[in-house]
């Protein structure tokens, strides 16, 4: 996988290399797609928290929120990633 | 470690501008800007049917990337054809330039990458209120009526980490390698220890350009099919 690519090598690539790259850029998101939805959704809830005053009662809901959204995310990446 | 030393931020601190260093991304996202305009205008003037050597090397470059976009979009998705190949070009421009001794990556910066994140982001919205008018809230509010309160803030999150992602990943990507490569510039000497870096470089950038293009594509094609 790890060739020498100058910048025009997208047009000359052959379908196979050209697909595996596609695959490749599409599937190095899912990680930082997952963590940053939990960390987004903790971060809302804890200003949230802090803006209201209620304990940690929002940190909670919306940290589970964002985890509910890391795994759509990830669902809704691997539908996609059927008619790459 | 040493304060590295640019080109165009000396330059401009030389004929007055103190402050310049502390911009140092906007004035190398200018440089970029530059170098694509002027190359576009000087390679593409006269677009003859039988093609000069510089309009055959955009000819291949932007055909290349319309038949990698379409292959995903299918050719309803052909009009924001413009918005894609400016950011992919953008994108590649600006990290390779960072290769150069004496230039700056301006998407070694944040703020660059947040800017065309947010563009994306957007534009990925306009293109679905275009695409289903006001249709397009159901794409927030999942498959069926009694779970919206519960899908709304997921799909929002969701919504919001793809413009933190796409932005700190190229951020990230590209910082970092600017990063090792001053720190291997500083203990390893001057010579040939940061090759395999400036190597891995290349890859890198060509690979966030790539991917910074495929996930704009993909938010894009997402926005324009039906709910689910």
């Amino acid at each position: 996988m790890l060739v020498f690519m100058p910048d025009t090598a997208l047009c000359f690539m052959d379908e196979d290399l050209k697909k595996n790259i596609k695959t490749l850029g599409y599937f190095s998101t899912v990680g930082m797609a997952m963590a940053l939805s939990v960390a987004i959704g903790a971060a809302v809830g804890y200003y949230l928290d802090k803006y209201f005053e209620t304990g940690p009662w929002l940190t909670f809901i919306f940290l589970g929120l964002g985890i509910a959204a890391a795994f759509r995310n990830l669902y809704i990446l691997y539908k996609k990633a059927k008619n790459l | 470690m040493h304060h590295p030393i640019f080109f165009i931020d000396s330059f401009l601190k030389a004929i007055g501008f103190e402050n310049a260093a502390a911009y140092s991304h906007v004035t190398h996202s200018w440089l970029v800007m530059l170098i694509l305009i002027i190359s576009a205008v000087l390679f593409v003037k006269g677009i003859q049917l039988i093609p000069t050597k510089g309009q055959n090397f955009f000819e291949v470059l932007v055909e290349g990337l319309e038949k990698f976009m379409v292959e995903i979009t299918g050719p309803e998705g052909r009009f924001f054809f413009p918005f894609i190949g400016t950011v992919f070009l953008y994108i590649l421009v600006s990290n390779l330039i960072g290769l150069i001794p004496g230039l700056n990556s301006p998407t070694a910066n944040l703020n660059t990458t947040l800017s065309m994140a947010l563009c994306t982001f957007v534009y990925t919205h306009i293109i679905g209120f275009k695409f289903h008018g006001v249709k397009y809230i159901k794409h927030f509010l999942g498959p069926v009526w009694w779970l919206a309160p519960l899908m709304l803030p997921i799909e929002l999150i969701g919504h919001f980490a793809r413009i933190m992602s796409l932005s700190v990943r190229l951020f990230g990507n590209i910082f970092g390698k600017e990063m090792v490569l001053s720190i291997l510039f500083g203990l390893a000497g001057l010579y040939l220890a940061p090759l395999p870096i400036l190597f891995l470089g290349i890859l890198v950038s060509f690979i966030q350009a790539l991917v910074f293009m495929l996930l704009s594509i993909m938010y894009f094609v997402g926005s324009m099919e039906h709910a689910h």
